[in-house]
């Protein structure tokens, strides 16, 4: 398990170190002088063309690139991201302010979205052909076939607008308590989970259908295991693998999904900052969002791997999972 | 050593065939080992006989036939084919002389229901290898097909049909009648009727038999169960663990067995009595040992009832009796038996 | 007498295995259903000229922001243009971006799966990477770098898709080649020397072809769904150009969605029933070529 556990960490390393060179030649592309992101606009304003000049040099612009690379990675690491060229303020605080409540949002969406996607999968495995499961079904065709952006607005309009049930413009969630906050974030939330609920639940019931018609649970159930046991011991810990992989496969889109969510609602998250930093050009900001977004989905992902490896006796045990990739 | 070969009428010489597997381990694929699924096997076949292959799940004996028609290569070792009459090592032939080969060594697989490709019908299936192998007119190819599924008890229009369509008899027979198309003359059948029920096995044996009277086939007919290459075979080699412990006509191992194994094997099939003399059951103790780290001296020694000291440390060569040199064993106590 | 017999069967039996799917195919309500729906849609779009007299890109100050009934559909939108015709014209563009897209996906995913999983090796090890490092990265965001490196525009945006798009087709296919590869038939192919790009393409890819045409139908509607995503940002397709995206795009402020619902309701609606259609095919896809059925 620890071996696992460290192997899968360690495999991380060089997916960051790629995803991040990726980023860096993008931001080589962009059409903006690096200097002005990586210096603040006070001291910027007092220099000379002969001064900027110089400076190259001295920042060691002028380097070749994978030096550039390095450095530019270093000072990442060290928690200095440059400054964004529009608004002048390190990419470090905007980052540190507004990304824990992207995360939250997009955590809230997976929890919602796994909830309702695993409870309706099951039941309508459960009880197959009736109503419930020709209802679910129905229901997930017409969910994973409404963009994301569309049930937003709908949600706005209906539960926000008409209904003031919540609050239209999540503007933010700054200086409000666990629980203030907790309104701004139930429509984004749910809005951005529907999909991957809908998604799930499609899933999760043929896993658990495939894993209902094998021999081994027409044997449980002849020895007279009750029925619950059956599902759960057998049915349900035996489809977790693919469910798990398939929610993996799903998250970087939960990810992005955010981005259109959060624009919808107004949500102050990195993601209507991403957009307001690409519509003005801020370049350097707009690619450090990327890059940290990418090493989230990727982070989630891996704990979700871990996750399932726990509730599965063969990995817990040390196995060989080849299921797993 | 080919006059002997001549003399012997003999169309397949296999010399020192081994066939190792790496085993791989860890991120880098380091070989940290080999699977020894073939260990020096030495053996001829005769134009025209069968030549049986026996021994357990996992001796080899399917890696040794895919080593024959060359879908392994062998690690190392020599294939001496008789083209016309030159023999020929299979494993140093250009490209073009190996079509050529392809064509004179073909083989029947083991399961009948992955041997046909689900989505191609019998027609395809049959037809692009007589592309290949020089039948360009299309009319001629098309008699051809319906020549040789009448040829193993099908209906010519079967052809258009898919492979689902088929049961398991039927399937084998249309492998059987595929790997015939090129014209062969050496077939390496890999327990062509293990996959099939008991009632059909032997018609499908008889068909192979019947098959091979007519077109003076040679075979090399793979099995584990000893009863049905006795019946199919003129001569039996036994295999353990990846090397021919015994060889011998299929009379003759039948009551004169020298090898531990071999009387193992074969007590364990019944057979009617003759000359009132009860055979006794020997059962095999213990597992077979790993290819990949077989026993050292004798590799039946952990498992073998009349096992020696010797055994254990010194292997016995291949060698062939005293008083019937057609009759080839590794073991000690048989030489010694002779000596 | 064989020949003359075959020659008679040849005719009826031909085309059995394809015949016969797609009977199937045509007997599942919901395929048959989907089918129809993309269909029609389509050809609504292409048939735009014919539906409506306007031309999605005039600009009519006379007659902004007008209501839909009288002699617009769908009403107006801020600058006067026909939201009808431009969700017509606007489905012409959104759904080449989604089919093509899918389309050189599924090609490249196809040819790349095949070689990797026939071959095994460096190679396959490479592109497995490749593949992770793709999918692990959200697409949207993979989209932004791609489009900072080559810019907006359609072309460039299918381009993007094609990139991003070939990973699951990838896996899919060479997932099955590892297994197709060892069965006997591919043995038997080897043993009459038949060569192994041959073995590949003709012989196993087909086998992998169902599975590839129900994943030709997700990312056919999942590249509809990003286009729109995207558009909606202002990150696809240039605001000149009529797409459905673009067309929603109007929807970002409240105004719009509270005072305008014709702006964007018919095009959400245009764009759900379009990929509700592409799914519902590609499920009844999916039920008629199970393989366990096969
Ligand atoms: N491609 C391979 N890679 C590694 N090891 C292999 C491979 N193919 C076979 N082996 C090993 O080689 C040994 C011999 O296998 P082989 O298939 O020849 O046995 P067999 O005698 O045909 O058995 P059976 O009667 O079950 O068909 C086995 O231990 C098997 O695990
Ligand atoms: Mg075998």
């Amino acid at each position: 398990m620890l071996k696992y556990f460290v192997s899968r960490m360690l495999m991380l390393i060089p997916m960051i170190l790629i995803i991040s060179f990726i980023v860096f030649i993008g931001l080589e592309f962009a059409p903006a002088d690096p200097l002005t992101a990586m210096i603040s606009p006070d001291q910027m304003s007092s220099m000379t063309l002969e001064d900027m000049e110089a400076m190259r040099e001295s920042l060691g612009l002028n380097a070749p690139m994978l030096v550039r690379y390095g450095r530019w990675l270093v000072n990442l690491l060290k928690g200095d991201m440059g400054f964004s060229i529009v608004t002048g303020t390190p990419i470090t605080n905007i980052i540190s302010n507004l990304l824990p409540s992207t995360i939250k949002l997009t955590f809230a969406a997976l929890l919602v979205s796994t909830f309702m996607g695993l409870l309706f999968g099951i039941l309508s495995a459960i009880k197959s052909n009736s109503a419930i499961d020709y209802i679910s079904s129905v229901l997930g065709v017409i969910g994973i076939s409404m963009p994301e952006f569309f049930i937003g607005i709908l949600a706005l309009l209906a539960f926000a607008i008409r209904l003031r049930w919540f609050p239209a413009q999540g503007r933010t969630d700054v200086g409000l308590g666990a629980f203030g906050s907790i309104k701004y974030l139930v429509l984004p939330a749910c809005s951005l989970g529907l999909v991957l609920a809908a998604a799930l639940m499609r899933y999760t019931r043929n896993a658990m259908l495939d894993v209902l018609n094998k021999d081994y649970v027409k044997t449980a159930r002849a020895k007279g295991l009750p029925e619950w046991k059956v599902y759960y011991k057998h049915a349900f810990r035996n489809s977790l693998m693919p469910i798990s992989v398939l929610i993996c496969l799903r998250l970087p889109m939960l990810i992005g999904g955010s981005v259109v969510i959060e624009q919808v609602f107004g949500y102050a998250g990195i993601g209507s900052r991403l957009l307001t930093a690409i519509n003005a050009g801020d370049y350097q900001l707009v690619l450090v969002i990327v890059l940290l977004l990418s090493i989230v989905s990727l982070l989630a992902s891996v704990f979700i791997d871990l996750l399932t490896a726990l509730l599965d006796p063969r990995v817990r045990l040390g196995g060989d999972i080849g299921g797993a990739k | 050593m080919n006059n002997q070969n001549e003399a012997r009428d003999v169309l397949l010489d296999l010399k020192n065939i081994k066939k190792y597997y790496p085993i791989q381990a860890g991120i880098f694929r380091k070989t940290v080992g080999h699977v020894k699924a073939v260990d020096d096997v030495s053996l001829y076949v005769k134009k025209g006989e069968t030549l049986g292959l026996v021994g357990e799940s996992g001796c080899g004996k399917t890696t040794l036939g895919k080593c024959i028609v060359r879908l392994h290569r062998p690690t190392s070792g020599e294939l001496r084919y008789k083209f016309g009459n030159k023999y020929r090592n299979l494993l140093s032939l250009n490209k073009k002389e190996s079509l050529d080969a392809r064509k004179k060594i073909q083989m029947v697989f083991q399961d009948p229901y992955s041997s046909l490709n689900p989505v191609k019908n019998i027609f395809t299936a049959f037809d692009e290898p007589l592309k290949i192998h020089g039948w360009s007119n299309a009319d001629e190819r098309k008699d051809r097909i319906a020549e040789l599924l009448e040829s193993v008890n099908l209906r010519a229009d079967y052809m258009y049909r898919y492979p689902n369509e088929f049961s398991g008899g039927q399937r084998q027979r249309i492998c059987i009648a595929r790997a015939m198309c090129v014209n062969p003359e050496l077939i390496v059948c890999d327990e062509p009727v293990s996959a099939l029920d008991v009632s059909i096995q032997a018609q499908v044996l008889n068909l192979m038999k019947d098959l091979q009277k007519e077109l003076g086939l040679t075979y090399v007919f793979i099995a584990h169960d000893l009863s049905v290459v006795e019946y199919m075979s003129d001569r039996i080699a036994v295999m353990y663990l990846g090397k021919v412990v015994e060889l011998a006509s299929a009379k003759r191992l039948y009551y004169h067995f020298e090898h531990p194994y071999t009387e193992a094997l074969l007590s364990a099939i019944p057979i009617p009595k003759i000359g009132g003399e009860k055979r006794q059951r020997i059962v095999l103790e213990g597992d077979v040992p790993s290819p990949a780290n077989p026993p050292a001296g004798c590799r039946f020694h952990t498992r073998c009832h009349k096992s020696m000291d010797i055994c254990k440390t010194q292997a016995p060569t291949f060698r062939p009796l005293k008083n019937d040199p057609d009759h080839m064993v590794a073991c000690h106590l048989a030489d010694t038996a002779d000596a | 007498m064989a020949t003359a017999l075959v020659t008679k069967q040849k005719r009826i039996k031909k085309s059995s295995l394809a015949k016969r799917n797609l009977q199937k195919l045509l007997n599942n309500k919901l395929a048959v259903l989907g089918l129809f729906i993309v269909v029609t849609m389509i050809l609504l779009c292409i048939a735009a000229p014919l539906l409506t007299p306007y031309d999605p890109g005039k600009i009519s100050l006379f007659e902004r922001d007008s209501a839909p009934g009288g002699e617009h559909i769908f009403g107006t939108d801020k600058l006067g243009r026909d939201v009808f015709a431009r969700i017509l014209y606007g489905g012409r563009i959104s759904i080449l971006i989604g089919l093509s897209g899918a389309l050189g996906g599924m090609i490249l995913g196809v040819v790349i799966g095949s070689l990797c999983g026939f071959f095994g090796g460096i190679l396959d090890a490479i592109f497995v990477k490749v593949a992770e490092l793709v999918s692990i990265v959200p697409q949207l965001l993979l989209v932004l770098i791609l489009s900072t490196i080559i810019g907006p525009g359609v072309p460039n945006l299918i381009y993007v898709f094609i990139f991003t798009g070939w990973v699951a087709t990838f896996r899919l296919v060479r997932g099955r080649f590892f297994s197709l590869r060892e069965e006997s038939f591919v043995e038997a192919c080897r043993a009459f020397g038949i060569g192994s790009l041959s073995i590949a393409f003709k012989h196993i890819l087909p086998n992998c072809l169902g599975p590839v045409a129900v994943q030709l139908t997700l990312n056919t509607a999942g590249f509809i769904l990003q286009e729109a995503a995207l558009s909606f940002l202002g990150l696809g397709v240039p605001t000149g150009v009529p797409t459905w995206g673009n067309i929603m795009n109007a929807a970002k402020e409240i105004i719009t969605i509270t005072e305008s619902p014709w702006l964007w309701i018919p095009t959400g609606v245009a764009i759900a029933l379009f990929v509700l259609g592409v799914n519902f095919f590609g499920d009844g896809l999916r039920d008629v070529l199970d393989p366990s059925q096969l």
